[in-house]
């Protein structure tokens, strides 16, 4: 379970910054007044445009930041009071998050397994339940950096969810990956929704949009558009492609031309 | 704590996999080691060798004055005479910039007058001063002295020929004897010289065994985009700081640590080294000392790794990191040289100065004149440095605006 209250963050701008975007500012909203609940069993879809916020308010959900104002509570915990037991209950994963080159799959997950606190029995059974899904084993002994994209991201997979995480956050996890390892992150998705996780996951990709969504939320320059299901969203679709839908959403003009 | 030693194992093993680290880390320092020792020794011989070799051209110019000396400058090794110059000066002077000479041994017109009359006879040595010819000079002092002593002899047997109930001898004319007595102990000096170099060489691989380490935990993570996931581990920033912190000590630690047994077993191997003298140094240098030293080397190494981890957390890149860090280096050879001046001692001033303090203390602790008043300052200083650092890179860790800087 997440839930967002009132979300705000202020980014200071340095000189760069302001003379790039043209404005006499000191600081910019990257996220402002963002609410909604994601709920176990069902995933929750964040969309937008690049630099609406997504990564900011996923990275504020993952304890990476703090909010400015504003509250989240995920699995019952409070990100700012309490981060590292927060962080004990997530998985996250986006497509640019690597691995050690220099250590084997099998180092990376104990090492991470380790930082979660986990038991060694129960380590071992999800290691080798994990491992066996994926097909890890026959590289587990190889260096990271010996490895092909995709065997790096199947062991990505592996750390993201060896401590079997009640909450899952995904910031475009399948950017710049192929197709084929596009697809294993689509089955992880859906698998992680079956087994009764909350699943969090930003995209741009309209496919993605309506082959995992059972809740969607249209963020644009830090603001909520809308936020409803995915169902919802399809009966108020006055234009006739998702697509052109998410256009009409974002910049308030008809999308159909 | 646990936590903190989970991260610690992780970037160790990590480091250590890493061939440019322990280049930096272990090859690098015994290799310039052992360079460094050497072409050092190896190039005083051959110059000392060289100067003592060459065949010296010299001009007597005597107008028929003083043919004695000629004897004795024959005497003397590698010497080709060069006679019959005119006692023109300046041309003697252009021949010595031109290089056709080396040296001219100029008897006054009036030489053998004025020895005879009792007098002082004047000779001048016209010469160009550089390494090679401070030392052949020698060769010709020695001509000239051996012909003094003869001229004074002379003397002395004519007075006694004279005056038969004077009975001088040597003694008359140096009525001073001159007994110098250093009591300067042998550990004393070696503090000069082996303890102005010692502290050079360990501060210098401390802080270059730190600093590969240092940029690749925290930019180098940055840049290979492992940071974000370290951060959504249950691990607490300060518990990763932390972790990575005594990584990059250790490996500064490990680096200055094999650049002082490189250096001992360099020593060691040496061939131009007498044995004794290499005995009395190993007796000097006494465990206690060796132990002293490190105690001044960890605060150091914390300090740098401190200061490393900082700037490097603070850089985008890799790149950027090590342009940030490479006018560092300067800030620490800068004081390490300072220390190697002459005169320059450890006192209540000195000892404020970081890296100064520990290039100073290491020369006291080695000659064995430490005071400890001076000793706890400079402890003092270190440990309140290595905090204040420490204290600030667990800050920037904490800052968003640091740690999500380019990412």
């Amino acid at each position: 379970m997440i839930k967002v209250e009132g979300l705000c963050k202020k980014f200071k701008l340095s000189r760069k910054q302001k003379q790039e975007m043209g404005t006499g500012e000191k600081t910019v909203m990257a996220v402002s007044d963002v609410s909604f609940t994601c709920r176990p069993g069902r995933v929750f879809t964040l969309l937008g445009p690049n630099g609406a916020g997504k990564t900011t308010t996923l990275r504020m959900l993952a304890t990476m930041l703090k909010p400015t104002s504003g509250s989240i509570e995920i699995a019952g915990f409070d990100t700012v009071e309490e981060p590292s037991k927060v962080r004990g209950k997530i998985g996250f994963l986006t497509a640019s998050t690597a691995l050690y080159e220099r250590l084997t799959p099998n180092e990376i997950i104990k090492y991470y397994a380790e930082l979660h606190g986990m038991d060694a029995d129960k380590f071992k059974r999800r290691k080798e339940e994990l491992f066996g899904l994926l097909g890890i084993d026959e590289f587990a002994g190889r260096r990271i950096g010996k490895l092909s994209t995709g065997m790096k991201q199947k062991v990505s997979i592996a750390r993201t969810m060896i401590h079997d995480p009640e909450v899952v956050i995904f910031d475009e996890p399948t950017s710049g990956l192929d197709v084929i390892t596009a697809r294993s992150i689509i089955q992880l998705i859906r698998g992680c929704k079956d087994e009764g996780k909350t699943v969090i996951f930003s995209t741009h990709i309209m496919g993605e949009v309506s082959l995992l969504s059972d809740d969607l939320a249209i963020i644009h320059k830090g603001k909520l558009l809308f936020n409803s299901t995915y169902e919802n969203f399809h009966r108020q679709m006055e234009s006739r492609t998702i697509e052109d839908e998410f256009i009409r959403i974002v910049t308030g003009k008809g999308g159909d031309a | 704590m646990k936590k903190v030693l989970i991260i610690f194992a992780k970037e160790l093993k990590d480091t250590l996999r890493d061939r440019r680290s322990i280049m930096l880390m272990f090859v690098f320092p015994i290799m310039m080691i052992f360079v460094i020792m050497n072409l050092m020794m190896t190039l005083t011989r051959s110059q000392e060798r060289k100067a003592e070799e060459k065949v010296l051209t010299v001009a007597l110019v005597k107008k028929g004055n003083a043919d004695a000396f000629r004897s004795f400058l024959e005497k003397q090794a590698h010497i080709t005479i060069k006679d019959g110059l005119e006692a023109d000066k300046d041309k003697i002077d252009d021949m010595i910039q031109k290089k056709e000479l080396d040296f001219a041994v100029v008897f006054g017109d009036t030489f053998d007058r004025d020895i005879e009359e009792r007098k002082s006879g004047t000779v001048e040595l016209h010469y160009k001063a550089s390494g090679e010819n401070n030392i052949a000079k020698r060769r010709i002092r020695d001509a000239l002295n051996e012909y003094r002593e003869d001229l004074l002899a002379r003397r002395i047997e004519v007075l006694n020929e004279e005056y038969t109930q004077l009975n001088l001898d040597r003694s008359f004319v140096e009525p001073l004897t001159v007994n110098e007595k250093d009591l300067s102990s042998m550990k004393e000096k070696l503090g000069e010289t082996v303890g102005g170099f010692l502290p050079y060489i360990f501060v210098i691989f401390c802080f270059l065994g730190a600093m590969y380490p240092a940029i690749d935990l925290a930019a180098g993570e940055k840049e290979r985009a492992t940071i974000e996931t370290l951060l959504t581990s249950p691990a607490t920033r300060m518990q990763i700081v932390m972790g990575k912190f005594l990584t990059v000590t250790l490996a500064g630690l490990i680096s200055a640590g094999i650049a002082i047994v490189a250096l001992y077993l360099a020593i060691r191997q040496s061939k131009e080294i007498p044995r004794q003298v290499l005995d009395s140094i190993m007796k000097i240098i006494e465990f206690k000392s060796i132990g002293l030293l490190f105690s001044l080397l960890i605060p150091l190494c914390v300090f740098f790794a401190a200061i490393l981890l900082s700037f490097s957390v603070y850089a985008r890149s890799f790149k950027e990191a090590q342009s940030i860090i490479t006018p560092l280096n300067f800030m620490v050879i800068i004081p390490v040289m300072i220390g190697l001046f002459p005169g320059i001692k450890l006192n209540a001033v000195t000892a404020l100065i970081p890296i100064l303090n520990v290039s100073l203390a290491t020369k006291e602790i080695i000659a064995g004149t430490i005071q400890t008043g001076l000793l706890v300052e400079v402890y003092l200083i270190l440990f309140a440095l290595a905090a204040a650092s420490l204290y600030f890179c667990s800050r920037w860790f904490n800052r968003e605006d640091v740690i999500f800087r380019g990412i």
